[in-house]
């Protein structure tokens, strides 16, 4: 038993490791992602010192605050965007769905795997990033470790709940062949509603309530308030608990509907 | 009137080198080191009006280059090409018009185009006129059975198909020149036959001039009196193909059919065996024209084993060719070449 | 120049074909935009609720700075979207020396070639923007202005067509130009905001280097009557000048490639 969990977690481990060799392969899109997200934190941190030109505080966040939170939300915002669509909608082109299902490995598995290193890679990737963020922009980081254990729960929750979300939004890549066009469409939509652009407080009742009923907040605003300081160490198992509940459902959701759509496409011969 | 003169053509490509590895990158941004890699290297000819020209060669010997720079796409770097009494960079507009060429593996037509739609719009950039356009798409349909495929789009046809679609687009201006680089890689023999056909009608009735790359002999026996053959970006044969056969068909096979196993045999001087299969009791030798005869061989072997009947090979192309790639015969080719 | 146009409606015609030919996908493509947009809009939206003004401009205001931006890049998304693919769709393919046996120009070639249904959706929401804009203030739309405003879109598209050229040059040594175009690409969106609420150095660069500011900031301004001098009527000369460099830059990228090759 032992032996058989250790020999399947080597295989996703190798998966996971082939990660990192493949992105470090297309370095200089590493390089346009670190200066992009450099000049989007130049944009926000003049529009919403601009915002605050009257002083006081808005919605109850001070300035300070508020840019706290929206440059680690920009650092962190490409993990809010989705691969799936590009990944599936490359593997139906390509005629590869059958070999992929046919591997002795988990499909979803294997590319969740492949996902969770990504994360981890990233993460490290972007820590020049939080440096200039600290010496330029004025970037303040907790000292407290339960405020980083908590936050980094919350991410790799958060992060899962996306990847299913995604898993199930990437099936309609199996119906209409066109790619760019939906990942646009999640891309938009979740960078508002993740809270990447403007903290959910700022919103009225009914966009909050929007942002809510959608997952994409629990991927991106939920860490992120954690780890500012937005959200009280006493709110964190609440928010697990809220992000556990998204994921379980996720995860269902996105095994029913690959199902759905991979019988829909074999059955066309694709 | 010679329809193409090349002088003295070279192309030098400037290949930036690298030692793999993270440190190799890092040393290639300080200090590029270069090598120069002469892909045509001073070719001489000219092809008359109307002539049709096989170009061969192994891979990389340079041919697609040659093309390249007989169309202005690659400026040559010494020496000269004139199309049509222009240089075909410098006045590349007004070559362009009067040029066609198939690059055998690309397409030139729209991928998601029907093949009617793709031709209308090759027509209109080639500003062909319509009546005449209309015309040619008849008779280009019918010679190259392409009626039901014009409404096909480019991304459905097979390779077949597409090449057959490809020469249709490449001739639709009536190209008084038309470059065709292997057109007839990975066909089947009846698509290629029919596309010899169509060449071959184009050229008689259009005195188009053309010059095709090809690996298939067969293409060129059929279509070109003449070849030009290169090597390493040199030419080393630019003449008629009989004249290789005679000259060049130093060697010729003879083939015994065994009456018992064949065993050894010594082999008489000048010959050498190509293959023995003694399971079906035959024995292939090779032997020197310039130093021993048919006769003389028959002879020999039939006098050590038992031969119930022999075949003697005309000399084929394809293996005097072989042997020029192989770089057998470039000594003597250098030789009998005029100079 | 008739001819070009006459040629540039053959192609027209024939890549709407094909894009009806996949309608859905034709259907999400030109309306994704409009996502990413209502997400900048919204966000702009909601903090400008609470506040009074953004360095003296109020939210209509904005909206017209962010509607001219929008509308010069849709030009740009939809009839030069072949600047971003050069690299690894033409160049590394080999597919560039079709462009290059034709008897028309390759540059007019490549961006015939594909007209961007994408673009179509920020084209509709910038229209929408300036729409809504200068319902909400009363602007009074006199010819003249109206041709103000067509002339003010038409640079804009030009300066993103020519910095994006500029920076597509770069496929004919690097084989791939997307990293340096998207990089250059995006300082845009500092001209979706005033550029005075920059620092200074910020918007010099807006308005000399990379001058996304005459696609946005100083065309909005004249129409909403604030003054900012010669820098209202400066947006065409420089969408000229940016056209004729990029066009030697793109000449230069030429001459290397028919040296050198794919
Ligand atoms: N753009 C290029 N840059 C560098 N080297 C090239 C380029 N194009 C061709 N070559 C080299 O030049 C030689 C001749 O190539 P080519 O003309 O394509 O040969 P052929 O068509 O006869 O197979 C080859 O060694 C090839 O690698
Ligand atoms: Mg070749």
């Amino acid at each position: 038993m032992m032996r058989r969990l250790r020999r399947t977690l080597a295989i996703y481990g190798s998966v996971a490791s082939m990660t990192p060799k493949t992105f470090l392969a297309y370095s200089i899109w590493v390089w346009v992602e670190f200066f992009l997200q450099i000049m989007a934190m130049i944009i926000f941190v003049y529009f919403w010192r601009a915002v605050y030109a009257g002083g006081g505080a808005l919605n109850g966040l001070s300035l300070r605050q508020t840019l706290n939170y929206i440059l680690l939300a920009q650092i962190i915002l490409p993990l809010a965007q989705t691969r799936a669509v590009f990944r599936f909608g490359f593997i139906i082109r390509e005629g590869q769905l059958i070999i992929e299902l046919l591997r002795p490995l988990d499909f979803q598995a294997a590319e969740y795997a492949d996902s969770i290193a990504r994360l981890g890679l990233y993460l490290l990737l972007k820590l020049p990033l939080v440096v200039i963020a600290w010496l330029f922009f004025g970037l303040q980081l907790p000292a407290n470790p339960a405020v980083w254990g908590a936050f980094a729960v919350a991410l790799v929750l958060g992060h899962a709940v996306l990847f299913f979300f995604d898993w199930a939004y990437a099936c309609l890549a199996f119906y209409t062949t066109e790619t760019w066009g939906l990942s646009v469409v999640r891309e938009g939509v979740a960078a508002f509603f993740s809270g990447a652009l403007v903290p959910l407080a700022f919103m009225p009742g009914w966009l909050q309530g929007v942002a809510n009923a959608l997952p994409f907040a629990q991927g991106l605003y939920v860490p992120i308030s954690i780890l500012s300081g937005i959200a009280p160490l006493s709110d964190v198992p609440r928010l697990w608990l809220v992000q556990i509940i998204w994921l379980v459902s996720m995860l269902a959701a996105s095994r029913l509907i690959f199902r759905v759509a991979v019988r829909t496409v074999t059955v066309q011969g694709g | 009137m010679a329809a193409i003169e090349v002088e003295n053509l070279s192309k030098v490509f400037r290949i930036s080198k690298k030692d793999p590895g993270l440190g190799g990158a890092v040393k290639a941004l300080f200090g590029p080191r270069y090598e120069d890699k002469a892909a045509v290297n001073g070719i001489s000819f000219a092809v008359n009006a109307g002539e049709m020209v096989g170009y061969i060669g192994v891979n990389g010997a340079g041919k697609s280059t040659t093309i390249k720079m007989l169309t202005g796409i690659l400026l040559p770097t010494s020496g000269q090409a004139r199309v049509l009494g222009r240089d075909p960079h410098r006045q590349r507009v007004a070559n362009a018009r009067e040029v066609g060429v198939v690059f055998g593996q690309r397409s030139q037509l729209w991928w998601d185009l029907a093949l009617i739609e793709s031709l209308d719009l090759v027509g209109k950039i080639y500003e062909v006129e319509p009546a005449r356009y209309r015309q040619l798409l008849h008779q280009f349909s019918e010679m190259l059975e392409l009626g039901e495929l014009l409404r096909v789009p480019i991304r459905n046809m097979s390779l077949g198909q597409k090449m057959r679609a490809e020469l249709a687009a490449t001739l639709i201006h009536e190209p008084k020149v038309v470059y065709l680089d292997e057109p007839t890689i990975g066909l089947d023999l009846i698509v290629k036959e029919r596309i010899r056909e169509f060449i071959k009608q184009q050229n008689r009735e259009r005195q188009t001039t053309v010059i095709l790359t090809t690996h298939d002999l067969g293409d060129i026996e059929e279509l070109c009196r003449r070849v030009i053959i290169i090597d390493a970006g040199k030419l080393i044969y630019d003449g008629p193909i009989s004249t290789i056969k005679e000259r060049f068909g130093k060697y010729r096979e003879i083939t015994f059919e065994t009456g018992g196993r064949s065993g050894a045999v010594d082999l008489p001087p000048g010959a050498e065996p190509v293959g023995a299969d003694s399971a079906a009791r035959k024995l292939t030798l090779r032997f020197d024209r310039t130093v021993t005869t048919a006769s003389r061989v028959a002879a020999s072997v039939m006098d050590q084993i038992e031969v119930l009947d022999f075949s003697l090979a005309e000399p084929d192309l394809s293996s005097i060719i072989k042997q020029i790639y192989s770089g057998a015969l470039r000594e003597q080719i250098a030789e009998e070449m005029p100079a | 120049m008739i001819r070009y146009l006459s040629l540039y409606r053959e192609f027209l015609i024939q890549r709407f074909k094909i894009l009806m030919e996949y309608r859905v996908n034709f259907i999400i493509g030109s309306t994704s935009t409009i996502f990413v947009q209502a997400a900048g809009l919204l966000t702009i939206w909601v903090v400008m609720r609470q506040i009074p003004s953004l360095n003296g401009w109020s939210f209509d205001e904005v909206l017209m700075i962010y509607g001219l931006v929008t509308l010069a890049k849709s030009i740009n998304h939809m009839f030069a979207d072949n600047l971003w693919t050069i690299g690894w769709y033409y160049v590394r393919s080999g597919g560039f020396d079709r462009f290059l046996v034709r008897p028309i120009d390759p540059l007019f070639h490549l961006l015939a070639d594909r007209f961007c249904h994408d673009g179509i959706g920020n084209f509709l929401v910038g229209a929408a923007l300036v729409v809504k804009s200068s319902v909400s203030l009363g602007l009074v739309w006199t010819p003249l202005k109206v041709l103000y405003l067509v002339s003010a879109v038409l640079s804009g598209g030009a300066i993103f067509m020519a910095l994006n050229l500029i920076t597509a040059t770069s496929a004919f040594w690097l084989m791939e130009s997307i990293p340096v175009t998207q990089v250059i690409f995006n300082t845009h969106e500092f001209a979706k905001y005033p550029l005075s609420i920059y620092h200074k150095g910020i918007s010099l660069i807006l308005t000399w280097l990379i001058p996304y500011g005459f696609a946005s900031f100083y065309p909005a301004s004249y129409l909403l009557g604030r003054d900012v001098g010669a820098m209202a009527w400066l947006g065409p000369v420089v969408a000229a000048m940016l056209l004729a460099i990029s066009y030697r830059v793109w000449l230069v990228g030429l001459r290397h490639y028919s040296g050198t090759g794919s």
